[in-house]
């Protein structure tokens, strides 16, 4: 067994291991681990030898970006968010393709695939996520497709030509991103969605009509209250057979249904999880010696699926990696924005509305302009805006203070924020609400 | 393209001003001042100036209607003449009546007093001007034994004293308040008092005012009789050589001390002597009277306490001296020297002359010549109301506005038999309530004369054609009188030949007993009369070319030639506010005119004031719980009037003032009228407009707002509004105490309009919304618990607009959104940043690159996908 540090080193840079130096390793490659480092380095580059284990065979990328990619609308490159060379000029080691098969947390090492073994002062989970499954039979058939990494989307772009006909399973953000990714690409494409209108979890019945409405002017229908039983077909997929008996023909398949943290190897190492690896205030897991964050994680029987909130965590983690500061993380809502060019939609809080709550509605029927603010004991705590999000952030910032706003209204929802701008400058909370916590 | 002067009057108010008119292809295209005419020398108020805004067509009558019904002028002259002979008939002469207008002109009102007292047989002709000036009337035939006004307008200028009482000549008569306010300035020692109970915009001007308790004018000036008596300020040789009555003056007045003066007007002894002191020790003073005086209980015994002080001092008939009563109408002076008032006769002669009624007669040819005074106009609506009267022919006026006790007016008309309403305007409340309605032409489309309140005759000149089949008011009356079967007398071919009939009848056996005479003129041709300059009346051999002033030689139109003094003992008006009630006070406003059927046509005018008000003292304000610009309730026992609050000091705090203006069609409850009794004048038969006691009350809005409308809209009847008018839409201000204002409401009232924006509020709030036809802005509603502030002007210049799809919901602000504020199309979700913002960024050298942008604008820094965006931006736009 290979001791300490590495040994192979696949990219053959030149790495000047100081023994002297903790030994920080992160399990995963994906965004999370790359803001990570970003902060660490910002903080101090000189801290920790860094060691990061990526599955995947790239260096972190932008997976929002996935959808864009699949329009065809950006390159490859555009994605990358930091290069080899980045890890190179920071000194990082990165073990890329090699998955992580044995911690041994007694010992504070770790195994992988490969054959790699490494020794850790402290580790971090950042196994991030993996597509929710759905039940339907016959998912074995080609061109069904999850869209969670780059080497789903290099998939779908190698049948994506030939298909006519394509299935989107999953009405919510990433399902209607990778919808718009396939229209783009000239597919005929059809939402299959189990509630009873899109993006529910976000959006109310009126605004998600508004975007069903806004999807089929951007070549996506939609199919609501309804899920796939079986997908049918010899070697590809030919048709799928919905639940309501309604049987489509199709050639291209993505399942968007959601995701689950990835705790496959958290669970073997013993720490304990639940839907997620557990982690308390400090982002520590049950192991002392092992730190977790982003969408593997499960935080107050939270688990996370936005950048926001995982931005946040970084900047915990880093905190506590390089400085011993100790600063709970605390959740805050965050809110959801869809990345499709020409849907302008934001959504934060509570939306689902309690009969004493007051609604105040902004509707434009022929603009496709809605914006509904739920207003609880004076304060808001729901805000769904579509067509046009302007102010969001502000609402936003009004929902997180949870200050009375009876007096602002109707303007300030109208999108006149100068009644606003004195408020917040008086009460300081343009800064203390920036959710990124800081400036990358 | 042809383009003419002509040379026309004024139709507002009694200074009659020249107006050149500027006349291109039948449009009134410009309007000024006419230079050379006497009254104001090429000056106009804002009203003159905006009169060729106010001549559209829109809101005409343009038909006669009988029952609704459009019928031919000749069905409707015989449907009228056929009523009218089956009342005379059926109930005799005294069942008609006529209520005419100091709007209309000498030679309407002619034939209308020619046509009622001398063939229908009854003097049941009255005017509005017996709203107006029918105390300074009687007032004057009691001291000088005629109707005569002494003074021109030019003593105002000479005067060294001007004593405005109960005139705010700055609003009411602006041109000539612009004369005495320039004469000021040129002769700084000529000294101003204002009496008044209000501080009005002429009190700008003034060295004193003396806010006196409403309504005890008469015992200021009997006051001011007896300090002139007691400190030896009279003139004995004028009292002896040209006046009666002084001893009984001296009885009446000498029991007064000042300080009972002080006292019940409620002013302070200095202030009040030292404006007796001043009226003692100058010469030329003229008081300059009006409303505050004529519209009382009281009216003719206050106008007679003023001349009193004049005739004693021998203050009269001299340059810069007299007293001197201010008409409100253009033609108000042209109705008294016909006889438009139902206590007149024709001419300056009277009832009380029996050989006046047979001279008059027989000068006619009448065939039923009216014996008696007829009814004065708020006794003749009464004779209405009781079925005594049993059809009533309303020219050019608007009396359910104007009279006192709208309430009755309404129920009057609405049971009398036969109502004719020759008007002009549609907006006319009075319309509602007529049988038959006829179309009259007006201003610009007229031609005939009219008198000034100096006794200036100015001709008014048609320039305009009439719309649709509006006919002149005389050939309309005088083609009933014919139908009717006075032909001969009636068969006027021209405006001109009832002129000359009306010299005529001024000269006949006038040897100078009679203060009207225009005899020089009876003869004129009818190019002449064309032609005709101002002049101001009498125009006789003696005074071919006019008479500045009457009185000059102490002779007078009494029996004996003497001025009679009159003492009168002082009353306060009829019905005392009492505890817990304020004393409503009405007036104009600077740039309305009458009921605004004319003035409301343009938003010029309206934007000075734009709706009723109550004007109210910050302590009483305060007492009664009254915020500014909250809506009040003015209540007596039968009607109310509702406004916002105007919080002032310029009103005593026993007072509340209102302006006289709205009308039904403007507001839901603002006729100011409505509150006033019906409470007039013994002698004049002058209603008391300026006093009537009210109760205040704040009300408290569940809704108010304002709806600005393209369409047609009648509000809801648990809604209390004022409509505003413009050219290409309608503003309503609105307030309900109950119920709010509801999209679903607002979509029932406009079904033709589909496409809405709204902001709602489910706790009902709030409701603002827009409507658009053709993508084109037509509807606008702001409404809240507390009036949304909004900025109206901009608001209504968007009327009409198409407004950008994705920034119209923007309009429901109120006011402008700062285009420079508009980020653009949104680049960075996360973070909301605006191509715009990033642009501008950029071009300003600010950010140059990724970083930097994050920096100031955090795009890009959330999730990252902006960021080709970005840098695409960065490739086109960097410094």
């Amino acid at each position: 067994m290979r001791n300490i540090v590495k040994q192979h080193n696949p990219m053959n840079s030149p790495i000047h291991t100081n023994l002297k130096k903790p030994h920080l390793v992160i399990i995963g490659c994906g965004m999370a681990c790359g803001k990570l480092l970003e902060a660490l380095i910002k903080r101090d580059a000189e801290h920790y030898h860094i060691s990061v284990i990526g599955e995947e065979n790239t260096p972190n990328y932008n997976r929002i970006m996935l959808s864009p990619l699949l329009a065809g609308e950006i390159t490859q490159e555009a994605l990358i968010l930091n290069s080899l060379a980045w890890y190179e000029a920071n000194r990082i080691t990165l073990y890329s393709g090699e998955k992580v098969i044995h911690v041994n947390t007694d010992r504070k090492s770790l195994t992988t695939d490969v054959g790699t073994e490494l020794c850790y002062d402290h580790l971090v989970f950042a196994t991030g996520s993996r597509p929710a499954k759905i039940p339907a039979s016959g998912q074995h058939l080609k061109n069904i497709f999850a869209f969670r990494t780059l080497k789903d989307v290099e998939g779908i772009l190698q049948v994506v030509h030939k298909a006519k006909k394509a299935l989107v399973i999953g009405g919510g953000l990433l399902g209607l991103e990778a919808a718009y990714g396939l229209a783009l690409q000239g597919v005929h494409t059809t939402v299959i969605h189990r509630s009873s209108h899109l993006l529910n979890r976000q959006l109310d019945s009126a605004a998600g009509a508004l975007l069903q409405t806004s999807m089929e002017a951007l070549g996506v229908n939609s199919i609501l209250n309804d899920e796939v039983a079986s997908f049918e077909g010899s070697e590809a997929v030919k048709t799928a057979t919905l639940k309501s008996g309604l049987t489509l023909s199709v050639d291209l398949v993505i399942i968007a249904t959601g995701i689950t943290p990835e705790i496959t190897l958290a669970r073997q190492v013993s720490l304990a999880c639940n839907r997620g690896i557990k982690v308390d205030d400090n982002l520590l897991t049950s192991d002392a010696n092992i730190s977790a964050l982003g969408e593997c994680i499960e935080h107050k029987n939270t688990t996370f699926g936005l950048v926001a909130p995982i931005w946040d965590q970084v900047e915990i983690l880093a905190d506590r990696l390089i400085y011993s500061r100790q600063s709970p993380y605390v959740q805050r809502p965050s809110p959801t924005k869809l990345k499709v060019s020409g849907i302008d939609l934001f959504s934060a809080g509570d939306i689902s509305e309690k009969t004493d709550d007051q609604v105040i509605l902004i509707q434009d029927t022929a603009s496709h302009i809605y914006r509904k603010f739920i207003l609880r004991n004076q304060r808001l705590v729901g805000i769904v805006l579509f067509g046009d999000v302007q102010g969001g952030n502000t609402y936003f910032e009004l929902l997180d203070s949870q200050q009375p706003i009876p007096h602002l209204l109707p303007p300030l929802l109208l999108g006149d924020l100068t009644t606003h701008s004195a408020i917040a400058e008086s009460a300081h909370l343009g800064s203390e609400n920036d959710l990124t916590g800081a400036t990358l | 393209m042809t383009t003419q002067i002509i040379k026309t009057t004024c139709p507002y108010c009694g200074v009659g001003c020249g107006v050149d008119a500027k006349v291109e292809n039948n449009q009134l295209i410009a309007v000024s001042g006419s230079k050379d005419h006497p009254a104001n020398k090429g000056s106009l108020c804002v009203k003159g100036a905006s009169l060729h805004e106010t001549v559209g067509y829109q809101d005409r009558i343009l038909h006669p209607t009988i029952k609704n019904e459009r019928v031919s002028w000749d069905r409707a002259t015989h449907y009228i003449a056929e009523q009218l002979s089956q009342v005379i008939e059926q109930h005799g002469p005294e069942a008609i009546a006529m209520y005419v207008s100091g709007q209309i002109l000498t030679e309407d009102y002619y034939v209308a007093n020619k046509l009622m007292k001398g063939f229908i047989g009854t003097a049941n002709i009255d005017t509005n001007s017996r709203l107006c000036m029918a105390s300074a009337v009687v007032a004057h035939k009691r001291a000088f034994g005629s109707d005569t006004v002494p003074a021109c307008y030019e003593d105002i200028e000479h005067a060294d004293l001007v004593v405005l009482t109960g005139s705010n000549l700055a609003w009411a008569h602006p041109i000539l308040y612009q004369r005495l306010s320039a004469a000021k300035q040129a002769r700084p020692h000529m000294k101003i008092v204002v009496i008044d109970p209000r501080q009005t915009a002429s009190c700008d001007i003034a060295d004193l005012h003396l806010a006196l308790r409403p309504g005890t004018d008469a015992y200021l000036y009997n006051g001011l009789a007896q300090y002139l008596i007691e400190h030896g300020y009279i003139d004995h040789n004028y009292i002896n050589s040209h006046c009666n009555g002084y001893e009984d003056l001296l009885k009446q007045v000498s029991h007064q001390t000042l300080s009972d003066t002080s006292h019940i007007c409620d002013l302070e002894d200095d202030l009040v002597s030292m404006f007796y002191q001043w009226f003692a020790e100058t010469e030329r003073t003229v008081t300059l009277f009006s409303q505050g005086i004529n519209q009382s209980s009281s009216g003719v015994d206050k106008g007679n306490a003023i001349i009193n002080c004049h005739l004693i001092t021998g203050k009269i008939g001299k340059v810069g001296a007299a007293p001197f009563s201010i008409t409100g109408q253009p033609n108000a002076m042209g109705g008294r020297e016909v006889g438009g008032l139902a206590n007149q006769l024709a001419a300056h002669m009277t009832f009380s002359n029996p050989q006046d009624i047979d001279q008059v007669g027989q000068f006619w040819h009448a065939t039923s010549m009216a014996q008696q005074e007829g009814l004065k106009a708020v006794d003749m609506f009464e004779a209405v109301a009781q079925g005594k009267i049993k059809a009533i022919w309303i020219i050019a006026t608007n009396p359910l506005v104007s009279m006192p006790d709208s309430e009755s007016i309404r129920e009057a008309l609405t049971q009398c038999d036969l109502v004719i309403v020759q008007d002009v305007s549609l907006s006319s409340d009075t319309l509602k309530y007529a049988d038959v309605c006829l179309p009259a032409t007006t201003w610009g489309e007229k031609s005939g004369t009219v008198t000034n309140s100096e006794r200036t005759i100015s001709r008014q000149r048609s320039f305009l054609t009439p719309p649709g089949e509006a006919r002149h008011d005389w050939q309309i009356i005088c083609d009933i009188a014919k139908e009717m079967g006075f032909n001969e007398a009636f068969s006027y071919k021209t405006s001109a030949d009832i002129f000359r009939e009306h010299a005529q009848l001024s000269a006949l056996r006038n040897s100078g007993n009679r203060d009207f005479d225009i005899s020089e003129l009876s003869l004129m041709s009818d190019q002449a009369y064309d032609n005709m300059p101002p002049i101001q009346w009498p125009i006789n051999s003696a005074y071919p070319k006019g008479r500045a002033r009457f009185f000059e030689d102490g002779v007078f139109f009494t029996a004996d030639r003497k001025a009679n003094l009159i003492p009168i003992q002082p009353k306060l008006p009829a019905y005392p506010a009492t505890h817990n009630e304020l004393i409503l006070n009405t007036g104009r406003i600077r740039d309305q005119w009458h009921t605004m059927t004319r003035t409301g046509k343009t938003s010029r005018l309206l934007a000075h004031t734009s709706v009723p008000f109550v004007e109210i003292h910050p302590a009483t304000a305060n007492a009664f719980n009254i915020q500014e610009n909250s809506w009040v309730s003015l209540q007596t026992p039968v009607s109310k009037y509702i406004a916002k609050a105007t919080i002032t000091r310029s009103v005593r705090q026993d007072s509340v003032f209102i302006p006289m203006h709205w009308s039904d069609f403007f507001s839901s409850h603002g006729k100011a009228n409505s509150l006033v009794r019906p409470i007039r004048d013994a002698l004049s038969g002058q209603p008391e407009f300026k006093h009537s006691p009210v109760e205040a009350k704040s009300l408290n809005p569940r809704s108010q707002g304002v709806l600005i409308s393209s369409l047609p809209f009648s509000p809801p009847s648990y809604v209390e509004w004022h409509r505003i008018p413009y050219e290409h839409c309608t503003l309503w201000e609105l307030m309900s105490e109950g119920k709010t204002f509801t999209l679903s409401g607002l979509k029932a009232y406009y079904p033709r309009i589909k496409d809405w924006v709204s902001i709602t509020d489910s706790n009902e709030n709030f409701l603002h919304a827009a409507g658009f036809i053709d993508k084109q802005l037509t509807v606008l509603l702001f409404s809240a618990i507390n009036m949304p502030s909004i900025d109206q002007p901009w608001l209504l210049s968007q009327m009409g607009k198409t407004i950008p799809l994705l920034s119209r919901h923007l309009l429901l602000t109120g006011v402008p959104q700062d285009s420079t504020q508009a980020c653009g199309k949104i680049v960075c979700s996360c973070h909301q940043v605006g191509e715009n913002t990033i642009i501008n960024t950029l071009a300003n050298g600010n950010a140059c690159d990724i970083d930097t942008l994050g920096e100031l604008l955090k795009c890009g820094t959330q999730c990252g996908s902006c960021v080709p965006e970005l840098k695409s931006l960065i490739n086109l736009h960097q410094a």
